[in-house]
């Protein structure tokens, strides 16, 4: 497991947990970043990362994706 | 609400088209955006339903039902307590799976009857995807209407529907196909019938809603609970019932339920939207599009350079328009004064026309074409979806000055107009980071300050009119940058929220909704020039004839004396001259007015407006006052929107004293230095 801060670009990974205090998870969850979903790092550079998640594109700020962990996914295609 | 009227309220997920929807079925004009909370007041139109007059409102922008930001707890608080007799839910049809939640926790909560409105039909055609609509309807017992608002496709189909479903029972469909997992469901039942008995809860809402509501620990039906009289028997089954709950989920209980939610949408989406390859095509080209823009080295030069672009577009083709117009106010003057002379009317009367109203209600018009475009270039952010990639790449700066990445679309809203800006705060969930921001939005340079610097920057500094201007607006966003550090040290110590918001694929905007957009807020601009100024104008222009037989804006004239009573506050600031006092002071009714009275009180048109500020001012000082009007006291109604909005008088009023004193402080610095240095 790992903060979604340190994955690569391109990278498809599970959420595992989150974090954070009770308001963080609940923003993040009502746009849809759960345990257990999966996502694809669009663009990460140690920092704000863009997230595709159910085909939405989601910006992250440093502070959110550290708190959201996460675990890699083998390529489905 | 009264009874008899019907209302129809608009719920859901920012960029859904919500508002293209709402100014479809209510004809009314109204800007559309693209950044998370757009819809930042309430919105309110009229429409015909087969004959009968309906109120729709529209809701802000919110993706759950949740309550965590303000626009949350509005939207929530409308329909829980104004009971509108029909929700139609807008949804963005290419994205159902996020977009189906709030739709869900609408269908739970049991207010109104639903109306689905499946939006953007044609990016779901377009994307080769294809959704069973009927099947899906009849699954969940309401409805659904395709739609593509913006080409106005289904929007009389929409009306159709609505018309049917007004006047249904709330609890139209009586039963809803989703269901929580089996020792779920037991909790929810055994302590909804207990909830039933409840005299206090039982009557406010359904209570299974508040059951499932309570089990989620949601703050606001805590609190309620509070005020019930079987509270702890109430508070003792609650526990006993979510630790028994956790146990045997293994995790806590309010992300088992969300969880459960978004399972049973995946489930719909499953069944009933049939995909095909190539769906990802736009989404990836916004991607790439992102790779640059977003970019964490490219991101911050790019998007400088934009906003450097847009002033410099903004001053150059709106400046040519410019020239035009002011011409024709002053040929006008001069048309006016020789009809006004053959009439054989009295010359105050002259006066009044020429000194007093195109003297300065013209200073001010001639300026509506940059403001125009400023408009435009602004809509043209947010219809194409930047404004988001802004605030995402500002985040870092942002964070370090103490601010949230999103404070920046308040603030770069605050540069057409502070009051739509500071409204457009509401979206920061966190309400410190709001304050802040509120506080610290009205050192943007408006649309209405912007006379005075092109007054002042053309007569001074011709040359390099465009950027002096641009540095003024720079030196606006560094000086927000650190109050904003010093108001956090001071007042609200602890970390910003950390950011997170949805990038919007990249949209072409269509010319006529930026034209119509920025035409719709320059006309704003244009009204108050009409009203307010021509009001203010016309008083100055009084004040500065009276008392009687004194001569024209003269320091015996009552203006006159205004002026030299707060003259010597400005001597040390290098414009100790009574009619500069007197256009800061009524500068305070609207930013435009300083202009106005300038040029009412040195007679018409821009030419020789400029020759008469030429004379008083040096550069050194015209440069002074020109930070002193960006900095001091904002318009009344920009006081106004800061007190509405952090609900407190004291923030109002300090928000007045610290840009006083800054203000006052800067100019003082600017124009002491100055003599230093050019002596």
């Amino acid at each position: 497991m790992c903060p979604l801060s340190l994955c690569a670009t391109g990278e498809r990974v599970k959420v595992e947990k989150i974090a954070g205090g009770c308001e963080v998870r609940r923003r993040l969850e009502a746009m849809g970043v759960l345990p257990g979903e999966e996502v694809e790092v669009i663009s990460c550079h140690c920092g704000p990362v863009i997230l595709n998640i159910k085909g939405c594109r989601l910006g992250l700020g440093c502070g959110m994706a550290q708190k959201i962990l996460v675990t890699p996914v083998a390529p489905s295609r | 609400m009264k009874k008899d009227n019907i209302v129809i309220a608009l719920a859901g997920n920012p960029n859904s088209g919500k508002t293209t929807i709402f100014n479809a079925l209510t004809g009314s004009r109204q800007r559309v955006g693209n950044w998370p909370g757009v819809t930042v007041e309430r919105k309110e139109g009229k429409t015909d339903l087969d004959g009968r007059q309906v109120t729709v409102v529209d809701l802000p922008g919110i993706y759950s039902l949740t309550a965590n930001s303000l626009d949350e707890r509005v939207a929530r608080d409308f329909i829980v307590q104004d009971k509108p007799c029909l929700i139609a839910v807008v949804l963005d049809a290419s994205n159902l799976e996020r977009n189906l939640y709030l739709s869900l926790q609408l269908m739970e909560l049991k207010a109104a009857p639903l109306v689905l409105v499946f939006n953007m039909i044609d990016e779901v055609e377009e994307k080769g995807m294809s959704i069973d609509l009927d099947g899906l309807s009849r699954l969940l017992g309401i409805p659904i209407v395709a739609t593509a608002a913006k080409k106005n496709r289904g929007i009389q189909q929409l009306k159709k529907v609505l018309a049917e479903r007004i006047g249904l029972d709330a609890l139209t469909p009586a039963d809803i196909p989703f269901r929580y997992r089996e020792n779920t469901e037991f909790a929810i039942e055994r302590l909804s019938s207990r909830l039933e008995k409840d005299p206090v809860l039982g009557q406010s809402s359904p209570s299974r809603w508040l059951a499932v509501k309570l089990l989620e620990d949601d703050r606001e039906y805590l609190a309620r609970l509070e005020k019930s009289p079987l509270r702890n028997a109430l508070l003792e089954d609650l526990g006993v019932l979510k630790k028994e709950l956790e146990k045997s989920i293994g995790y806590d209980l309010e992300t088992a339920l969300v969880e459960e939610r978004y399972g049973f949408i995946n489930g719909i989406v499953k069944e009933f939207v049939k995909t095909s390859w190539g769906l990802e095509d736009r989404l990836s080209l916004s991607d790439k599009i992102d790779k640059v823009l977003a970019n964490r080295v490219l991101g911050l030069p790019i998007f400088f350079f934009l906003l450097w672009l847009i002033f410099k577009l903004t001053f150059d083709v709106g400046g040519f328009f410019v020239d035009h117009i002011d011409r024709l106010f002053t040929a006008l003057g001069s048309q006016a004064a020789t009809l006004i002379d053959r009439l054989d009317a009295p010359s105050w009367v002259a006066s009044l026309v020429e000194d007093g109203i195109i003297g300065g209600v013209g200073s001010v018009l001639v300026f509506v074409p940059i403001i125009f475009f400023l408009y435009l270039a602004i809509s043209l952010l947010e219809e194409s979806g930047y404004m988001a990639r802004g605030a995402f790449v500002m985040d870092k700066v942002m964070h370090a000055m103490g601010l949230h990445g999103k404070s920046f679309i308040p603030m770069v809203v605050g540069f057409g107009c502070n009051v739509p800006g500071i409204m457009a705060a509401r979206t920061l969930e966190n309400p410190k980071d709001r304050i802040i921001t509120i506080l610290i939005t009205p050192l943007m340079s408006c649309a209405a300050r912007l006379p005075i610097y092109v007054l002042f920057a053309g007569a001074f500094f011709a040359k390099h009119q465009g950027t002096v201007i641009f540095a003024i607006y720079l030196l606006g966003i560094a000086l927000a940058m650190l109050m904003a550090r010093l108001f956090k040290s001071i007042f609200f110590k602890g970390e910003p929220a950390p950011l997170i918001m949805e990038l919007p694929p990249y949209r072409l905007p269509s010319a006529k909704s930026l034209l119509l957009s920025a035409w719709h807020r320059s006309f704003i601009f244009i009204q108050k020039a009409g009203t307010v100024i021509f009001l203010a104008v016309v008083a100055v222009w009084c004040l500065a004839s009276l008392p009687l037989g004194v001569a024209y804006a003269s320091q015996e004239s009552i203006v006159g004396r205004i002026g030299s009573l707060f003259a010597p506050l400005l001597e040390p600031v290098g414009f100790g001259f009574w009619q500069a006092a007197v256009a800061l002071v009524f500068g305070i009714l609207a930013k435009e007015i300083v202009v106005g009275t300038l040029g009412t009180l040195y007679g018409a048109g821009e030419e020789t407006l400029s020759g008469a500020i030429a004379a008083q001012f040096t550069p050194v000082s015209a440069l002074a006052f020109m930070v002193l009007s960006l900095v001091y006291i904002p318009c009344i109604a920009t006081i106004g929107a800061v007190r509405k909005e952090t609900n407190s008088w004291f923030w109002a009023l300090f928000t007045v004293a610290y840009t006083l004193v800054l203000g006052w402080l800067l100019a003082f610095l600017i124009f002491q230095g100055g003599k230093l240095v050019y002596p």
